[in-house]
């Protein structure tokens, strides 16, 4: 039954990838090419997603737009994996105020509703797909970092780590080459699960107008760019809002197939 | 008045969308005969996407505080329906020496909100903040060529300029604030700006930052109390939203964009709860380049600009065929408009000439246009919450693309982008619109004295020619004299291209049909609204008992 989800999860994700890696291909216009003539046009054979207001191909809009969706999940998880993973085993290894200073540097940051932190920095910094993948990443580390020390805490008293001590093995082999790849499980399950709420994320961000910029379109914006026209047009809506739900089933079915 | 437009705060027709605003014309109310048994009571909820920023009227600059403050404050002048001077304040005026003295005769009887009778003293305490330096004013260049202000007894006061000046008796409409509220304060932080004392038909009750703003009927009013009873602001920063609350009920007035205007309200639902207007909208909206930056000091870099970008796209796309091109800074129903200076034909052949001889070309095949091996790329930032901008920048955007001009486009929230970046002049391009009085001088957006902080040459245009012309076209009381300034202002900025001038939209104010009383009129809708009444059977909202 587990299996079955992992395989649905990552077939979808896979086609999803390699339709934005491939967009050029599949895209029969260009995204950001305006024709005002054929302004919110409804779906058909020549554009299979309809129009927008400024008579763009949706279908061409959303492939490219599930490249800035799927980077920006992505890496900014990546990011978030990075930086939780080397927090977590610094602190976990080395227990003692090292890991208070972590540990209580973690609460702190678990005290800022993420979201809204996201939002204070954003409008202090460039809304740039960088920015955003900056600062989703760096706001999201926390639960790897804790999940990382815990694992370690655990590893470090078992036998081959003493073992490796004994033999004289630096603290930085014994972190690299034992404690990381010991770790490593738990922390995919969970990058994976968070690729879901960062693409969320970054829809929510777009949609309030402090996500990626115009032209470039993502899920998000083209989304919120919907909202004008939801009497008249509703495959502005509906297409942008499946491909998000869609997309981040997917990345749930994979965690939670990865989790067994 | 001139002021900052967002683009959607405009409700009551006569002042348009979100601009700024050049003196003149707060709210006029219209006397009229009310013979027929109208209702009173009942409230009349607005929404409009940005909050005011000050209720001192003489502060405020954006359509939000200038609508507020013309329900709480009267001028000494306002113009009728016909766009025609008459008497507010001022029962009536004498103009002599040939126009370098005006006379007016104060009504009396009037009195302020608190009960304190209003006279000439308050008119003077008004004039001289807005001649205080220390006072933070758009408005105060119409009253520097004043000479003396003199109050000759409660109910008269004597204005002499230092030369004739045309505008004179229009810039008067400015609102008159009490002064034995604000004489010890600092006008510019006084507790006042959050709760004003007018002689208007409204007086101010509550204000809920970016939320609402409630003001209800003066019953002392000197024309007569309103039938309205209540007066509420609702500030809902999302055009979207603010459509989806005329659905619910949540407001009762507001402007549509010109989508929804042509392809969302035809239905049912609407035709029998809602009344759509299309009126001019005395506005106009630009791409304003910040002169100071070395990358805009060419005109011909402007002009092609102006070249490269199809006007009828804009209009077509982004307000959907319901506006105007604009050629210039004057609204074509003006009588300042020059009607010889031709819009530019879209070309982008001209462009690219026009560039390459400025010295941009694509020398690397990259697809943009280099000088010096510099980009040529800017940032338009435009306001929040008005797709209909957006577009237009997006629209902007895709045309300078195809003339090898990299234009990154930035969004920014209403207040902020005041605050922030138009006032502190930390911009590159803006997209903007202004909403421009009835009466043609524009001498505080154009005029090479106006570039400080707060003022409205925010984008540093200086010409000498220029500003001689702006000076002629106030001190002759001639129209065609005037007409002849005007003119040749429209040629030069036109020439110039220090804005390039996107187009005229339409106003397309919305109003529940429970309100009567409403008669579209040269000047718009709002000039009447002490007479929008609603029958008893048909009211929303209880009448909250005054104090």
């Amino acid at each position: 039954m587990l299996k079955k989800q992992l395989v649905i999860g990552v077939s979808i994700v896979l086609i999803l990838v390699l339709s934005s890696i491939f967009a050029p291909l599949l895209a029969r216009y260009n995204p950001n090419n305006i024709n005002i003539d054929d302004a919110l046009l409804s779906p058909s054979a020549n554009h299979f997603f309809g129009t927008d207001q400024l008579g763009r191909d949706l279908f061409s809009r959303m492939l490219y737009g599930a490249r800035v969706s799927l980077a920006v999940g992505i890496i900014a998880v990546g990011i978030a994996a990075l930086v939780g993973l080397a927090l977590g085993c610094i602190a976990g290894f080395f227990g003692r105020w090292v890991d208070t200073l972590i540990m209580r540097f973690l609460d702190i940051m678990l005290c800022f509703p993420v979201f809204f932190l996201i939002l204070a920095v954003i409008s202090i910094l460039e809304p740039s797909v960088f920015n955003i993948m900056l600062v989703i990443g760096l706001t999201g580390w926390m639960s790897t970092a804790r999940l990382v020390r815990a694992e370690v805490l655990s590893l470090k008293e078992r036998e081959f780590i003493l073992a490796a001590r004994a033999i004289g093995a630096s603290n930085s082999r014994i972190i690299i080459k034992h404690l990381i790849p010991n770790a490593l499980g738990p922390v995919i399950v969970n990058a994976v699960l968070s690729v879901a709420g960062a693409i969320l994320l970054e829809s929510a961000l777009s949609f309030l107008g402090l996500g990626i910029q115009p032209p470039t379109a993502s899920w998000g914006n083209i989304l919120a760019e919907s909202k004008s026209s939801l009497g008249i047009a509703w495959w502005m809506s509906v297409f942008p809002g499946l491909a998000i739900l869609i997309t981040v089933l997917s990345f749930n079915m994979i965690g939670e197939g990865l989790r067994e | 008045m001139t002021k900052c437009n967002d683009g959607q705060t405009d409700t009551m027709g006569l002042k348009t969308q979100n601009n700024l605003r050049l003196p003149l014309l707060m709210a006029a109310f219209l006397f009229s005969g009310y013979a027929l048994a109208q209702d009173y009571g009942d409230a009349l909820v607005v929404g409009t996407i940005s909050d005011a920023r000050t209720l001192v009227p003489i502060s405020a600059s954006d359509s939000a505080s200038a609508d507020i403050c013309g329900m709480i404050f009267n001028g000494l002048v306002k113009y009728d329906k016909d766009i025609n001077l008459i008497g507010d304040l001022a029962e009536s005026w004498e103009i002599q020496d040939g126009g370098l003295t005006i006379v007016f005769h104060l009504r009396k009887g009037v009195r302020w909100q608190d009960n304190t009778p209003f006279t000439a003293y308050d008119v003077e305490f008004t004039y001289q903040k807005l001649i205080d330096p220390s006072v933070r004013t758009p408005y105060s260049g119409d009253f520097k060529k004043v000479k003396s202000f003199e109050a000759i007894d409660d109910w008269t006061v004597k204005v002499i300029y230092t030369e004739p000046f045309s505008p004179g008796l229009a810039s008067w409409g400015m609102p008159i604030m009490p002064k034995h509220l604000l004489e010890k304060q600092d006008l510019n932080t006084a507790s006042f700006s959050r709760n004003p004392v007018g002689t208007g038909p409204y007086k101010f009750k509550k204000w809920h930052t970016q939320e609402k703003i409630e003001l209800v009927s003066n019953k002392g009013y000197f024309e007569r109390e309103p039938f309205i009873s209540r007066y509420i602001y609702r500030v809902i920063p999302d055009e979207d939203t603010l459509f989806q609350e005329l659905q619910t009920f949540g407001i009762d007035e507001s402007m549509l964009t010109s989508l929804q205007y042509t392809r969302q309200t035809q239905t049912k639902f609407f035709e029998e709860n809602y009344r759509k207007f299309r009126l001019d909208s005395f506005s106009y909206v630009y791409l304003g380049y910040n002169l100071n930056l070395p990358l805009f000091k060419d005109k011909r870099v402007r002009q092609a600009l102006n070249y490269a970008v199809d006007k009828n796209k804009l209009i077509k796309g982004v307000l959907m065929g319901m506006g105007k091109t604009c050629a210039g800074p004057f609204v074509p129903e003006s009588w300042a408009y020059n009607k010889d200076v031709i819009p530019t034909e879209f070309s982008r052949a001209k462009a690219k000439e026009l560039l390459s001889e400025a010295g941009w070309s694509d020398h690397n095949n990259d697809g943009w246009i280099e000088k010096e091996g510099k980009k040529f790329e800017f940032t338009i930032i435009t306001n929040q919450g008005n797709l209909e901008r957006q577009r237009a920048a997006e629209i902007i955007q895709a045309e300078l693309k195809n003339a090898g001009i990299k234009v990154n486009i930035k969004i920014v929230e209403w207040s902020a982008f005041l605050s922030e970046f138009i006032d502190k002049r930390h911009f590159e391009a803006v997209l903007l619109g202004w909403s421009l009085g009835r009466e043609p001088d524009c001498y505080d957006i154009w005029h090479s004295s106006k570039t400080k902080e707060g003022e409205f040459n925010f984008i540093g245009y200086v010409n000498t020619e220029v500003d001689k012309l702006l000076e002629e076209g106030r001190k002759t009381f001639d129209q065609k004299e005037r007409q002849k300034a005007y003119h040749q202002i429209h040629k030069i900025l036109y020439e110039e291209q220090p804005y390039m001038f996107l187009y005229v939209p339409d106003a397309l104010p919305v109003i529940s049909s429970r309100v009567n009383g409403i008669t579209p009129a040269p000047i718009g809708i709002g000039y009447n609204f002490i007479d929008w009444w609603v029958v008893k059977s048909r009211q929303r909202y209880k009448t909250v008992m005054q104090n």
